[in-house]
């Protein structure tokens, strides 16, 4: 999506905890595109950190008309098996460090005079996953749950003062080799609810600057969006159920034999 | 005693093959891999079969641009340390990807790997290639004819599309061997034929993998390919396309035979290509950053004289 923004002509301001990682993307936009990109790291789970970084940000003399809250873990596997250390660290990631970035960021508007000038976009990314009762990822896709209807619902409460807020649903994405073999695992249907990422980044930020509120990227996704609306909860539990423990018994066998 | 050559992509496929016949021929090789456990089962299996020469293994994966530099300052200690200079640098670490996939400063896998890649790792080893006229040898394939750039969009970014993704890559490596032979260094693209190899089945899905499997049944074996690539060493080479020739020579063992290439490699588009690639490789336009990769760059001396060297050729003047 930064790439996006950088062709549609935006300067960007990136951030992750990752320092090399964020002076390589930041080097490759700036080349490819001829935008500034201006980057920190920062660990957004620390409001501190990220009062500091926006100060910094604002020293600089950069207003934000645009906010992507992309950051985010998965955390597979059943309740038990995984440590409530890292359950925290997921929740830590994908709800608590995008209500501090977002708060702040609102702060800082609210104090600025600019306030009335111009709208400003916020995106949440959430999962198709939060659709859903979801057992053997059932953290992961409460986390995205409560981005899902937190974000619908500070879209309804901040629209009067010119905050539109669009929550990004997407299906699987393929965006390195890990997820590859998950997708590949889950065999027809995870083919089928994969999303293209050049696809989903392109018509996500068209749609964040039209003002959709909500993104369920691909006519499968969205029909079984509609599904979940229709279909009995415990249905739907059981069949993700018996999707994950296939998939997860592919993966083992995929493991064992290589 | 015979110079070095340096393979990209030496643990698997073809370039495995190319050093091995480079090997039995001589030659002392340097060759680069993604993965260190396969760069030490590659080298075990070659020094096997030719215990007295000259190996080296560098491990890189060239997707990233700061592992190709780094390898080509490892490239370098090593030619020192063989003695001699090198004799060809032959760029021929590749890759297919079914789906859009990004490297770390978030360029197109194919394009990253089978293009600049081997682009940024030539025009780092230059100096060292004018001052022993070492040939650049990059491994093309015959699937760039009937292709265009697609300038508007060169990383597919709008619309991936797998397979003009991977050709325009090809057609860039021809690209590339053009430019070079118009500043005065050996160069030639290569195709080495339907090969079976691994290639499209390396963190592809669906229906790639499925195409590559079928059609790899078809295909020849990497050493019978691998002798094209030695006979272009050993021979020298005039013409800028060479693969195997169409009269029986598959069954009856590779010849290297000059082919025809398509109508887009000409001197507009090389051009056009050599400043977009000096541009993705930080080499023309060190901005801003305060730290980073093109500070680095910046500082160095070489890349001064490569930022004389395009702006006296009328190219974009750098941004500062």
């Amino acid at each position: 999506m930064a790439m996006d923004c950088a062709r549609r002509g935006y300067n960007l301001f990136l951030t992750d905890m990752n320092e090399d990682l964020l002076d390589a993307i930041s080097v490759g936009i700036r080349r490819k595109y001829d935008v500034d990109v201006q980057s920190m790291a920062c660990d957004l789970t620390d409001s501190k950190a990220v009062n500091d970084m926006l100060s910094k940000a604002q020293q600089r003399g950069i207003f934000f008309d645009m906010l992507l809250n992309v950051a985010g873990i998965d955390c597979e596997g059943g309740f038990t098996e995984r440590t409530a250390f890292e359950i925290k660290t997921m929740i830590g990631i994908n709800i608590e460090a995008t209500i501090n970035l977002t708060h702040e960021m609102l702060d800082r508007r609210c104090e600025s005079v600019q306030i009335e000038q111009k709208p400003i976009y916020i995106v949440f990314v959430s999962s198709l996953a939060s659709l859903y009762p979801m057992p053997l990822k059932a953290c992961y896709a409460a986390s995205k749950r409560f981005l899902y209807d937190f974000a619908y619902a500070l879209g309804r409460e901040l629209e009067p003062q010119g905050v539109y807020v669009t929550t990004l649903c997407p299906g699987g994405l393929a965006t390195n080799e890990e997820s590859i073999e998950a997708i590949a695992a889950q065999g027809f249907w995870g083919t089928l609810t994969t999303n293209a990422v050049e696809k989903i980044a392109r018509r996500t930020i068209s749609k964040v600057l039209r003002g959709k509120r909500t993104y369920i990227p691909g006519i499968i996704n969205c029909t079984l969006g509609m599904a979940s609306k229709l279909l009995p909860r415990a249905l739907i539990a059981w069949t993700i159920q018996r999707r994950w423990q296939k998939a997860r018994l592919q993966r083992a066998t995929v493991v064992l034999s290589s | 005693m015979k110079n070095t050559v340096i393979v990209t992509g030496a643990t698997s496929g073809i370039g495995f093959a190319v050093c091995e016949a480079l090997l039995g021929a001589g030659y002392p090789v340097i060759g680069v891999g993604r993965s260190l456990e396969h760069c030490h089962k590659a080298q075990t299996a070659m020094t096997k079969g030719h215990p007295d020469t000259k190996l080296r293994f560098i491990t890189a994966d060239l997707l990233h641009q700061r592992e190709v530099l780094r390898a080509a300052r490892e490239i370098e200690r090593a030619v020192s340390d063989f003695g001699g200079g090198i004799h060809a640098l032959i760029n021929n670490a590749g890759c297919v990807r079914s789906r859009y996939m990004t490297t770390e400063e978030g360029y197109e896998q194919q394009f990253a790997l089978n293009h600049l890649a081997g682009f940024l790792l030539t025009q780092e080893l230059l100096p060292l290639i004018k001052r022993d006229n070492a040939a650049v040898i990059n491994t093309s394939s015959t699937s760039h004819k009937m292709m265009q750039m697609n300038w508007n969009d060169l990383m597919y970014q709008k619309r991936y599309r797998p397979l003009y993704a991977y050709k325009q890559t090809k057609l860039c490596n021809m690209l590339h061997v053009y430019h070079l032979r118009a500043s005065g260094v050996r160069a030639c693209g290569i195709d080495p034929g339907l090969v079976r190899t691994e290639i499209g089945n390396k963190n592809t899905s669906g229906i790639v993998n499925a195409v590559w499997n079928i059609r790899m049944k078809q295909g020849i074996s990497p050493e019978q390919s691998a002798k094209i690539y030695l006979s272009l060493c050993e021979n020298g080479f005039p013409g800028i396309y060479y693969g195997i020739g169409k009269t029986g020579t598959n069954k009856a063992g590779a010849i290297a035979c000059e082919l025809r290439t398509n109508r887009q490699i000409n001197s507009s588009n090389a051009e056009r290509l050599y400043e977009v690639s000096m541009k993705l490789c930080g080499l023309t336009n060190p901005i801003k950053s305060k730290k980073g990769i093109e500070n680095n760059e910046c500082t160095d001396n070489r890349g001064k004289w490569w930022l004389r060297q395009s702006n006296g050729n009328g190219l974009r003047e750098a941004r500062i």
